[in-house]
């Protein structure tokens, strides 16, 4: 069936040459002990300088030019794939169309901003091309598709933009996304595709992570209430071994030691011996916190602080007080902030995870972002610290690694966590704020690191029944 | 997100292994070429000569591919993940205009366009009135969460909710504050509870009086509004020049005024019970018959009416990204998507009155 497939395929390469079509560019797809999967764009668009205030989004074409000057905006994500990546090809197919042709099919630039909206990115507002050259395509035909060698950026899961510009007059015309059959795909390939020799009977590598002694920390805010989100949610704690961490707003409705005893206790509270918490704004409906101090003990540090932190194998752990205004403020020279200072300029571990309640980033409607703890993120920033997990708004919400102004950092950027999934009732989304990577507001859950010695590999854990899920690895600065 | 797969012009992992690298390229242009086979017969098939592939599912795109968005037709002017847009009535799956004003919710009707900026952490916000150039005309600042905002068809009255505290319409506790301004003569009224309210027949002081979501009739003096007291939320007609309140149906949430004003969309709560979610449902003013629409997924919106037979509304997907949808008003068809990737959706004519 092969031989004739083959036959069959030299025989239509044949009259597609006799057609014109002499760039035939798709190949090198089929290799021993190799695996590929394929990927369409998550998001696609291009922008026209001639039009400045237009969003193409929902087209389905795409166009690069320079006069008008047309760039295109393409993303993939890229999930499920295991093993080294040994190949990664964009490709793109021009439109059937009069005028799709060009001397030029553009040039393939990586892009770091991967959170631009597909309905949202005009030429006004555009995001830079600002990462290395991948390729360029030479002149193109209508109907053909065409490759870009993309392994210099694609090396395995993630978000991936890459962004098109012509230096020709005369642009050329893709199919987008919304095309269906001819949309561009992202062809990732595994495996021991430089292999000179296939093995006759390929056994692919298993790549399954072997189980690691490294320490777990598990947990999320927002949690315990007459509702029976947490008893979803502690059930998750019941198989997962670790520390547990509370991000806040731990039990509804004011954190009286009653509230405690009544929400809390039956569900989280099995997990009371393993648990450092923070205090959210609910804990502060009662004065001074003084349930949430009174039921949790020395696990929350020092009454009337409520900041404090301890270590897990090479990592710092951060547990702080956003709810500045009940403890002297959040300010740079506050009693906490110097107490941070001090806490990170000692600390040796490599790593360092700090955690509280009130967001400094997040595109939640209900709560805006608290600039009040802006000093503390600048703090932890002076330090390098790798990962901030906060509640408050009730959903799941990952950003890309920012520095303290909230942008794009992956050198030394912080990366943020809003989870505040742990059972109390989902809050909507407001306007999705810049490097905002994952959102979900329809499944309780928890948050899961795994603190390997000089990185980390965060997931989230749905409630029984539930898909949603969200997982990833960082290096430590 | 696409799941990963693998590519049919692949071999992929299986039975590869003796293929020449000839005979791979060889089937890789074959299936380079078949896929445009079936491109040029989708072309044969397709009725009006479009000149790509239809694919399924691909929302309207721009006819000819010129992305202008028509001056003179009607557009839908919406938000796009905050930024204020529009698109054409015409082809709202279409291009779109993405303007660099910023707006938590915005409405337009003849010219005037109303924005509420996205609040600070206190609580602050600020209600911007624009013309259709963008030049701001009027500012009032304002204390709240941006939540409900309307103008009348003429353009001359503007009506807003805030959330001043708690943050949700599904249960809990909350508090909310409706104010009206009237862009000719300047006058303005922050606070629509204070107007002399008649609930149930009876006159009514309750503290517990909140009021959101106006809409405004054709004389740009009465409108509706929800009025909630005691555990009911009820549909209440009002005056601004007479400043009362008097409610008219119980159960009735974010009214919407359909074009001939004879019927209001509203939010209705499933089981009587916010903490549920909403059915979309339209109410009959004067026979008071109520009819659900299509629309089975919670709606959470002050709805708008596209003509007398359509209602649009926002719905958020689980990531935050929110799409606008139409269904029939009358309780028949299916929603359709009509713009993704948008919220706040409004109607306006470019000439005024024309509607």
């Amino acid at each position: 069936m092969l031989r004739r497939k083959a036959t069959i395929a030299t025989f239509l390469a044949a009259v597609s040459v006799t057609a014109g079509t002499a760039v035939a560019v798709l190949g090198d797809a089929t290799v021993a002990s190799a695996a590929t999967a394929t990927f369409t764009p998550v998001a696609d668009t291009y922008v026209d300088n001639s039009v400045t205030t237009t969003n193409y989004g929902t087209s389905a074409q795409l166009g690069v030019d320079n006069s008008p000057v047309k760039r295109m905006f393409l993303k993939f994500t890229v999930s499920g794939v295991s093993g080294t990546v040994t190949g990664a090809k964009l490709r793109v197919h021009t439109d059937d169309v009069s005028g799709a042709e060009s001397p030029s099919g553009g040039t393939y630039k990586a892009m770091s901003n991967t959170t631009w909206s597909e309905t949202g990115v005009t030429w006004a507002n555009q995001p830079a091309i600002d990462g290395a050259t991948l390729g360029s395509v030479g002149s193109v035909v209508r109907n053909s598709w065409y490759e870009v060698d993309v392994t210099s950026y694609v090396k395995g899961n993630g978000t991936f933009s890459i962004g098109v510009t012509s230096s020709s007059s005369d642009g050329a015309d893709f199919d987008s996304r919304e095309s269906g059959s001819t949309a561009p795909q992202l062809v990732v390939t595994t495996g021991t595709s430089s292999t000179p020799t296939p093995t006759p009977t390929p056994t692919p590598t298993p790549t399954t992570t072997p189980p690691s002694g490294d320490p777990v920390l598990v947990g999320a805010g927002d949690i315990a209430n007459s509702g029976s989100g947490d008893t979803a949610t502690a059930a998750l704690l019941d198989g997962i071994p670790g520390t547990v961490f509370t991000a806040g707003d731990d039990a509804y409705d004011n954190g009286s030691t009653a509230d405690f005893n009544n929400y809390y206790a039956p569900t989280w509270g099995r997990h009371k011996a393993r648990t450092r918490p923070v205090a959210g704004n609910h804990e502060y409906n009662t004065s001074g916190a003084s349930g949430y101090f009174g039921y949790f003990g020395s696990a929350a540090g020092e009454q009337g602080k409520g900041y404090y932190s301890y270590n897990l194998g090479n990592w710092h752990i951060v547990a702080l007080n956003s709810n500045c205004s009940s403890i002297g403020g959040c300010n740079a020279g506050s009693a906490q902030e110097q107490w941070l200072r001090a806490d990170l300029a000692a600390n040796t571990r490599p790593c360092t995870l700090a955690m509280w309640h009130h967001p400094r980033f997040t595109s939640g409607s209900n709560h805006a972002p608290t600039t009040s703890v802006g000093p503390l993120v600048q703090a932890l920033y002076d330090n390098n610290a790798e990962v901030v997990v906060t509640g408050h708004n009730h959903q799941y919400e990952r950003f890309a690694p920012m520095n303290p102004s909230g942008q794009l950092d992956n050198a030394r950027g912080i990366r943020h966590f809003v989870v505040g999934t742990g059972g109390a009732g989902m809050y909507n989304f407001g306007t999705i704020q810049p490097n905002s990577e994952v959102r979900n507001n329809n499944t309780f859950g928890v948050l899961k690191f795994t603190l390997h010695s000089n990185s980390y590999t965060w997931q989230f854990v749905p409630q029984s029944g539930k898909t949603f899920t969200d997982s990833g690895t960082n290096s430590c600065h | 997100m696409s799941d990963p797969s693998l590519p049919e012009s692949a071999g992929a992992s299986s039975g590869g292994g003796g293929l020449s690298l000839r005979a791979r390229v060889s089937i890789a242009s074959a299936v380079a070429v078949l896929l445009a086979a079936v491109a040029v017969v989708a072309i044969v098939v397709a009725p009006s000569g479009t000149p790509v592939a239809a694919g399924p599912g691909a929302p309207g795109r721009g006819a000819g591919g010129s992305g202008v968005i028509r001056a003179d037709g009607p557009r839908l002017q919406m938000l796009d993940n905050g930024m204020l847009a529009a698109v054409s009535l015409d082809d709202p799956g279409g291009p779109r205009i993405v303007t660099s004003q910023r707006c938590d919710r915005a409405y337009a009707a003849a010219g005037t366009v109303a924005c509420l900026r996205p609040a600070s952490a206190l609580g602050a916000t600020r209600l911007s009135v624009l013309d259709d150039g963008m030049r701001e005309r009027r500012s009032i600042e304002l204390t709240g969460f941006p939540n409900r905002l309307r103008v009348s068809d003429s353009g001359r009255m503007i009506a807003w909710t805030l959330f001043v505290s708690g943050d949700s319409y599904a249960g809990g506790e909350f508090s909310t504050r409706a104010g009206i301004l009237d862009t000719r003569t300047g006058r303005l009224a922050t606070s629509v509870e204070e107007f002399a309210a008649v609930v149930d027949g009876r006159p009514n002081r309750a503290a517990d009086l909140n009021v959101w979501g106006v809409t405004f009739t054709r004389d740009d003096n009465r409108f509706y509004a929800t009025v909630a007291t005691a555990g009911h939320r009820y549909l209440a007609e009002g005056d601004f020049a007479a400043k009362t309140l008097r409610t008219v149906a119980d159960g009735v949430e974010c009214p919407s005024l359909s074009p001939d004003g004879t019927r209001v969309a509203f939010k209705s709560a499933v089981d009587g019970d916010p903490a549920r979610g909403w059915r979309l449902s339209v109410l009959d003013l004067a026979s008071k018959r109520v009819v659900a629409t299509g629309e089975t997924r919670s709606v959470d919106d002050q709805a708008i009416w596209l003509d007398d037979r359509t209602v649009a509304y926002g719905l958020q997907r689980s990531d935050g990204v929110n799409d606008v949808w139409a269904v029939p008003a009358d309780g028949t068809g299916t929603p359709r998507l009509l713009v993704p990737g948008a919220n706040s959706p409004s109607v306006e004519v470019p000439e005024a009155g024309e509607r």
